[in-house]
């Protein structure tokens, strides 16, 4: 008996052992993937920076060292910034509107807002290009209301890409906030009522403040998409104010020197990471990217 | 000898350092309702969930009719068992769902359209077939899960705090559904609960669990009447304890001592006692006598002063403590002359019968 | 008092102005491309003198068009099924494991949506004229399916973790051979989860555009690439044609989803 109980014993154990085994194995095929096409090319890229064209840290050295380089990286911090501000001062006030309207109207605006996300990129700037250009509809109608006698340029400069990212960006603002305000109790500001709170009161020392981590959330995760976006700044935006992501792009595509490029690539990496680390660090995973 | 038709033999599971349980020698008859009763962590469903192949003991056997279980696994074992959860198919329909585990024995359409009728009848949801489980009360939905369990005739049926999810009224009604159905199927049922007049409402015999071993095994009354751990004593039926001093002992039953009193003989003794050594003194309330003015000559009795005095209907209970500070409690009858204008503060004499007390040491 | 539509007061008013102006700020531009692929203007004027269809007939007559927009329906129905696959594969051994590192695994297994798509795109262009899969179908799917990945096992482990595994153990115990069990009982009361993984999927490859200029080729490229390369040089209606029959992909699988997950409910 005593025989029998070890070997029933021994096979119980091994056999948990081996479920243990098969659970990570089931990861085994994303894990490959990710590994040979997602951090093994990466860490090459940033590998090269340090690499060519010849060891050692020249590449960074020059590009933190290059006027036009550092005026790349101040215009993609102001665009980011410009487009950050933008999109919270609109996306509170329609956020809190959402919260608290009937919902008849807000899922009106929510499926505006889903139509938005999930309409192509390219179809939504190509639509902005359209609308700002010399002879577009805005111009036209500006003029014709007499508000002005030339066309403005609104396409290929920071007015260009600042609308266009906006327009991208607010729903990724509107949505988490929501959330966020929907979690707050009424009941909370009928008692600032209560204690004698005007309204005005009532919104900045306990709305704002109860919002608040949802603005900041919110606002970091525009922040750190918008520092990476390539699509909309090339086309919307002009030579004069390239971003970092087109930077990135330029030196692999048009200049062939990987070296910048991967040290271009690590700048963004870091400041992206590190960004999304203090998100992580302040409110926890957020839901990035859900549409 | 006949063999036994369940026999659990030596069973222990350990989760790394962790033993949930140890020791565990089971023999249950064939047609007997068996159930685990215990505090919560106490390895009654690791016990279960090793029976239904979920878990591989480290050590021990499982045999059902003699022939070991464990090698079988889960889907071969062609056991019913119904979980503490809700594990109705969400997306299948009630009748789907009793069928499921016969579609999955190819059985004719025929026979499953017959079978789910007859399963539907046995737990009273004749009608219910089309509906979804999730436009039904969690009481129906474990009736369907019971039917679901018994549609395929298993020979032993696991049922792991089924109820415990359900407020106390439905409870009870399912408790008599679940004993018509045990009489009606005569399927060997192991129950767990951790409710103790859940268990004595429904079990032919009741397994103890504490701290991963069982601690006694037996009916109902045979634990109530004769504990062999202060655990079992505490856990079944209402007891208080009064430390006592063992003065001597012989064939089970000791002579102690409590406080400055006289020695009491002859009461039963748990555990190893050793002449001299401390012991606690098991009471039930409903087994004292209550005195009042003179000690009780017919039998031992504790002085001790009322504390409180609560009305509960049929009976009346009283709270008094002891010499040393230990408070003990007196069920009466309403309307026993002693209670007659009983204040607090008296003093009272508690009487027993010695041989129904109980002593546990150690 | 804020947080009460009808006593707001004036403020009412106020946030309907900006709530109103804001959802017709996002959906005119996408009215107005779609009111233009059907202007006879070549320079996009607006209101259009007249209308024509003559965008429409431009689009698909121009085989570069039709083959760039099957391209990209072949890539995104491929970077679906396998992304849905692998997802559903490793969310079971993310959700239901216990193995030491799994929750660093998760986060790895995520990182790609937080990283700068440029990034990567440099990354394994770098890495695929190496191995000579730029221009190729695979080089697409795979890269594409980099980035679908997330969303699956996003969307999957989800729904598992609300998934109670005593009702796959019913199942088991009822007689079910585990996988019968997963297949049958498991996979359907996951379904919509399984159902949204293959819808960001599929719009995650279909939309993508950086990755794809990057692993485009002359002779392979998807819709938006071949868009990008025409708004580089002018600002043709076609592209408004193409756009607008991007948007109605768009909104006939939103209404899809919609459809299917009140099916799903119900
Ligand atoms: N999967 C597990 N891993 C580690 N410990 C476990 C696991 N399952 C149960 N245990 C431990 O085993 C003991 C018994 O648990 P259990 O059988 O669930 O008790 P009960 O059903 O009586 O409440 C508990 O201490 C519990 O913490
Ligand atoms: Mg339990």
């Amino acid at each position: 008996m005593a025989l029998l109980t070890d070997t029933s014993s021994s096979a119980g154990a091994v056999k948990s052992r081996v479920v243990r085994q098969y659970n990570f194995a089931q990861t085994l095929p994303a894990l490959l993937l990710i590994l040979v096409f997602f951090v093994l090319p990466v860490l090459a890229l940033l590998l090269r920076s340090v690499m060519e064209p010849e060891p050692g840290f020249g590449n960074y050295a020059e590009l933190l060292g290059t006027t036009t380089y550092l005026k790349i990286f101040l215009n993609t911090f102001i665009v980011s910034a410009l487009v950050t501000v933008v999109s919270l001062l609109i996306g509170f006030p329609v956020a809190w509107a959402l919260a608290i309207m009937p919902s008849r109207l807000s899922t009106v605006v929510f499926a505006i807002l889903i139509l938005s996300m999930w309409t192509n990129l390219l179809t939504r700037t190509y639509a902005w290009m359209v609308l700002l250009q010399r002879t577009g509809v805005i111009n036209k109608t500006l003029m014709g209301l007499g508000l002005i006698n030339e066309p403005l340029p609104l396409v290929n400069n920071l007015i260009g890409v600042t609308i266009g990212m906006t327009y991208i960006m607010l729903p990724f603002i509107i949505l988490p906030l929501y959330g966020v305000i929907r979690r707050i109790d009424p009941a909370i500001l009928q008692a600032a009522a209560l204690c004698g709170a005007t309204r005005f009161q009532a919104l900045t020392r306990i709305l704002i403040p109860l919002a608040a981590p949802g603005m900041v959330s919110g606002a970091l995760m525009v922040f750190v998409m918008s520092l990476g976006y390539f699509v909309t700044p090339a086309l919307l935006g002009g030579t004069a104010n390239m971003m970092l992501a087109e930077l990135i792009a330029q030196f692999v595509q048009s200049l062939v020197n990987w070296g910048m490029g991967g040290a271009a690539a690590l700048v963004l990496l870091v400041v992206t990471l590190t960004l999304y680390a203090i998100q992580l660090r302040l409110f926890g995973p957020a839901r990035i990217g859900e549409r | 000898m006949t063999e036994p038709f369940l026999h659990i033999e030596g069973l222990r599971k350990d989760y790394g350092i962790v033993t949930a349980v140890q020791n565990i020698n089971l023999t249950v008859e064939r047609g007997e309702f068996m159930t685990f009763l215990g505090p919560s962590g106490s390895g009654k469903s690791t016990t279960l969930y090793i029976l239904a192949g979920f878990e591989n003991p480290t050590a021990g056997d499982i045999l059902l009719d003699g022939k070991s279980l464990i090698a079988t696994p889960s889907h071969k074992r062609n056991i019913g068992m119904v979980f503490q959860r809700y594990t109705l198919f969400p997306h299948l329909s009630v009748g789907e769902n009793i069928a499921f585990p016969l579609k999955v024995r190819r059985w004719g359409k025929a026979a499953i359209d017959a079978r789910v009728r007859e399963m539907l009848r046995l737990v009273r949801l004749e009608g219910f077939e089309e509906r979804k489980p999730a436009q039904m009360s969690g009481g129906q939905q474990q009736r369907v899960a019971l039917a679901r369990a018994l549609a395929y005739d298993p020979p032993v049926l696991l049922m792991d705090e089924p109820l415990s999810a359900l407020d106390k009224k439905l409870r009870e009604e399912i408790q008599h559904e679940i004993r018509r159905i045990h009489q009606e199927t005569e399927v060997t049922i192991l129950y767990v609960t951790h409710d103790q007049e859940e268990a004595l409402r429904l079990s032919d015999r009741i397994a103890v669990f504490s701290k991963g071993v069982i601690d006694q095994i037996g009916t109902g009354p045979e634990l109530y009447a004769n504990p062999s751990t202060r655990f079992v004593a505490e856990f079944i039926g209402d007891s208080d304890f009064v430390t006592c001093k063992i003065l001597s002992m012989r064939d089970g039953l000791a002579d102690l001592s409590i406080g400055a009193g006289a020695p009491i003989a002859g009461v039963p003794v748990h555990g190893i006692a050793t002449a001299g050594g401390t012991a606690s003194l098991m009471l039930r309330p409903e087994r004292l006598t209550l005195t009042r003015g003179t000690a009780p000559q017919a039998m031992p009795s504790l002085p001790a002063a009322v504390l409180d005095i609560t009305f509960l209907g049929s009976n009346i209970h009283v709270a008094a403590s002891t010499g040393s500070g230990e408070t003990l409690s007196v069920r009466l009858p309403f309307g026993h002359p002693a209670t007659a204008g009983l204040s607090r503060g008296d003093t009272v004499f508690l009487g027993f019968d010695p041989a129904g007390a109980h002593v546990f040491c150690g | 008092m804020l947080l009460n539509f009808d006593r707001l007061g004036a403020w009412k008013w106020i946030l309907l102005a900006i709530t109103g102006l804001t959802a017709a700020f996002l959906i005119l531009p996408i009215l107005f491309i779609a009111a233009l692929s059907f202007g006879s203007s070549q320079w996009l004027i607006f209101p259009p003198p007249s209308w024509t269809l003559r965008w429409y007939a431009d689009f698909f007559a121009d085989p570069r068009w039709l083959e760039a927009a099957w391209t990209s329906f072949r890539i995104a129905a491929i970077v679906t099924v396998l992304s849905v696959l692998i997802g559903l594969v490793a969310s079971f051994g993310l959700v239901r494991g216990r193995f030491i590192g799994k929750e660093a695994l998760r986060a790895l297994f995520l990182t790609p949506m937080i990283l700068p798509v440029v990034v990567l795109a440099v990354a394994l262009y770098a890495f695929f004229l190496r191995i000579g899969l730029n221009g190729t179908t695979t080089g697409f799917v795979i890269a594409h399916l980099v980035v679908a990945l997330p969303f699956s096992i996003l969307s999957i482990t989800n729904v598992l973790e609300g998934f109670d595994k005593s009702i796959e153990d019913a199942a088991v115990l009822c007689g079910a051979h585990p996988l019968e069990a997963k297949i049958r009982v498991t996979l359907p009361a996951i379904s919509h989860g399984l159902f949204s993984a293959a819808v960001f999927s599929f719009l995650t490859s279909w939309d993508e555009v950086v990755l794809a200029i990057f692993m485009a080729s002359p002779t392979l490229q998807t819709l938006p690439v071949k868009i990008w390369a025409t708004l580089r040089q002018d600002l043709t209606p076609v592209v408004a044609a193409a756009s607008t029959l991007l948007i109605i992909v768009t909104i006939a699988l939103m209404l899809l989803a919609a459809l299917v997950r009140k099916g799903l409910k119900s």
